[in-house]
């Protein structure tokens, strides 16, 4: 019989999860958020996932931190950029409440620590070596630290499911906005992006396959950018990658934009949990369309 | 004093002599105390790839004096993009010959661990780089070290809490299989540098933004601190010269440097880089965790000028070049 690609990566899925009712990147270790969000994202909905999605549920929960961001584990104490995965999960879920507030809220008081008015003074002077425009920021992994295309990108992500009608809707559009216009800043001249550095010391940088999926995640859904460019150089990676990170990164993105993908290859899970749940979410209706706007 | 002569006001003074002072001790770097002693550095030649590396990697070993009996020894390799147009990596081949080596004499296990700074998927980067195909059992042998689990480490650069791997935290000696490579920010990147991979992207991100916003040197002398049961192997066969460390050009120095002091490893690699390693902040700022001058180093195994080749420089690096 042949091997149903998604059914082996929710069985993995669902035989691994931690006695705390977290995933760890590999089975076995330590929970993350992480790969819980994206395992939460496989699980959703599927009737057979129903208890670990609740399990799972409450240690994302007790992840939030008072300041409304969500910290990466249990020992680790200070919140990070994966609140963006929590606040899209609350959304997906249809909680709307004091949590997902609190969360939305936090992303919204965080911004990278670069582009300050000195450095944009210097830059004015004399170029800096790293190029790009300083005036647009995203968001970092960690407060007090630079914007980076992808927690920028997972950002976006959570805003997107803001509702239109709600208090934070244009506060939560203001920065949607700017942070689209740094991703476009920060795309490598071969269409895509890498972890958000175009051009150093004059020399372009390439993109990186699995970073042009989460980039176009992101920005998938706007009106304001041509983005045709873009979703060629992901349709030109998808096929050639061997990496599996890289291969559901760029189906969910591509999916997302309406393409119809040819079946992935039968292929048996790996050890690695984030990979596999995100293969999940890659196939048709796999969880891929929770990440889309709206 | 003459007429026509300088005449300084007391006001004017104090201002003059600082610059003067300032430019004297530019010209002779002011270094932190060192710990006694000299510290030994091996270093063999070894033409390319192909040739017989476990005889060089073993002879240092014993040269240098470590002793790996019974020891959890963790194999710390350069892996951080790849690209098959130059020379980024540590080569399979030093990682595989430092491996048979270390189980030869007697260390209890021996793991092979990274976090690479700027990619996602470590293992499709191991695969990429022939790690996976050169190395006998790599699957059950690897770490990713940015998804390890991780535990807390009290006041790494003056912070109260920082996270590193476990996989890093209980190995009994860590070698770092660094790459010798000419680096835009650092002027070079080494055996300590190399460390970098020991901070867990799952806690700090892809890259480990923290550790630019604390200073690059800064970040180096504290990793070095933090992690003080150590040995480093530079893999120096074919090197990268220019803009390193990614974008650089292959040097062909056909050389592997070794020893426990890894200040004392760096400064040897920088000498035979034509790199004055005095100029390097990172090195400067190391010299409380080991030795960096000429004088306070035993070479061993091959005389280091006589295997000096050095590497182009970027221009923003012109100064640090070697007289």
């Amino acid at each position: 019989m042949a091997l149903d690609f998604r059914q082996t990566r929710i069985e993995l899925l669902l035989r691994s999860q931690n006695a705390d009712g977290g995933w760890g990147y590999f089975a076995g270790r330590q929970s993350w958020l992480e790969p819980t969000c994206y395992s939460l994202l496989a699980l959703h909905t599927l009737e057979e996932g129903k208890t670990a999605t609740e399990r799972g549920w409450k240690f994302l929960r007790a992840r939030q931190r008072p300041s409304g961001g969500f910290s990466p584990n249990a020992l680790v104490p200070d919140a990070c950029w994966a609140t963006s995965l929590c606040v899209t999960l609350h959304a997906v879920r249809g909680e709307f409440d004091a949590g997902w507030k609190l969360g939305v809220e936090w992303l919204l008081a965080s911004e990278g620590a670069e582009g300050t008015w000195l450095e944009r003074a210097i830059n004015l002077v004399r170029p800096l070596p790293v190029e790009y425009d300083r005036r647009f920021k995203g968001w970092p992994w960690l407060p007090g630290t630079s914007s980076w295309v992808e927690p920028t990108a997972h950002a976006i992500v959570a805003l997107k499911k803001v509702p239109p009608h709600s208090a934070i809707s244009a506060r939560a559009q203001k920065r949607i906005e700017e942070a689209e216009r740094m991703l476009m800043d920060r795309r490598s001249t071969d269409g895509g992006w890498n972890y958000g550095n175009r051009r150093v010391l004059k020399t372009n940088l390439p993109s990186y396959p699995e970073t042009t999926g989460i980039a176009l995640t992101g920005l998938q859904g706007s009106k304001r950018w041509n983005l045709q460019s873009a979703v060629d150089a992901a349709r030109k990676e998808w096929p050639q990658t061997q990496s599996s990170l890289a291969k559901a990164w760029l189906a969910i993105a591509l999916r997302n934009a309406g393409d119809t993908l040819p079946a992935p290859e039968p292929l048996a899970p790996g050890n690695d949990l984030m990979a596999a749940a995100l293969e999940a979410m890659a196939c048709p209706q796999g969880g891929h369309q929770w990440l889309t706007a709206g | 004093m003459a007429d026509g002569g300088l005449r300084l006001t007391r006001r004017e003074f104090y201002p003059v002599a600082a610059l003067a002072v300032g430019a004297a001790c530019s010209r002779k770097p002011r270094l932190p105390l060192s710990p006694p002693g000299n510290s030994a550095v091996f270093v063999a030649k070894a033409a390319s790839y192909a040739a017989e590396l476990e005889r060089p990697i073993e002879e240092g070993l014993r040269a240098c004096g470590l002793d790996v009996r019974g020891k959890n020894v963790l194999l710390k390799p350069n892996l951080v993009e790849f690209d098959a147009s130059t020379s980024i990596n540590t080569h399979t081949a030093v990682i595989a010959a430092a491996f048979a080596v270390f189980t030869k004499v007697g260390a209890a296990t021996v793991r092979i661990a990274e976090g690479p700074g700027h990619r996602r998927d470590t293992l499709f980067l191991a695969e990429q780089a022939g790690y996976r195909h050169g190395i006998a059992q790599w699957e059950k042998l690897f770490i990713d070290l940015n998804r390890d689990d991780v535990s807390a480490v009290r006041g790494f650069a003056g912070r109260g809490e920082f996270f590193f791997p476990n996989a890093a935290l209980d190995a009994d000696l860590i070698v770092s299989l660094a790459k010798m490579k000419t680096h835009h920010w650092a002027g070079a990147t080494l055996s300590m540098k190399n460390f970098f991979g020991l901070v867990p992207g799952a806690v700090y991100g892809w890259p480990k933004n923290i550790l630019h916003h604390i200073g690059i040197a800064n970040s180096i002398v504290a990793l070095n601190k933090t992690f003080r049961k150590t040995f480093a192997i530079v893999d120096g066969i074919v090197g990268m010269e220019g803009n390193g460390p990614i974008q650089g050009t292959p040097k062909q120095s056909g050389v592997l440097i070794m020893g426990a002091d890894l200040p004392a490893v760096d400064a040897t690699c920088c000498r035979i880089m034509g790199i004055d390693p005095l100029q390097l902040e990172y090195m400067r700022l190391a010299a409380e965790l080991g030795h960096i001058e000429e004088s306070r180093i035993e070479q061993r195994g091959e005389n280091a000028l006589s295997v000096r080749a050095p590497f182009t420089l970027i221009k923003e690096f012109q100064h640090v070049r070697l007289a």
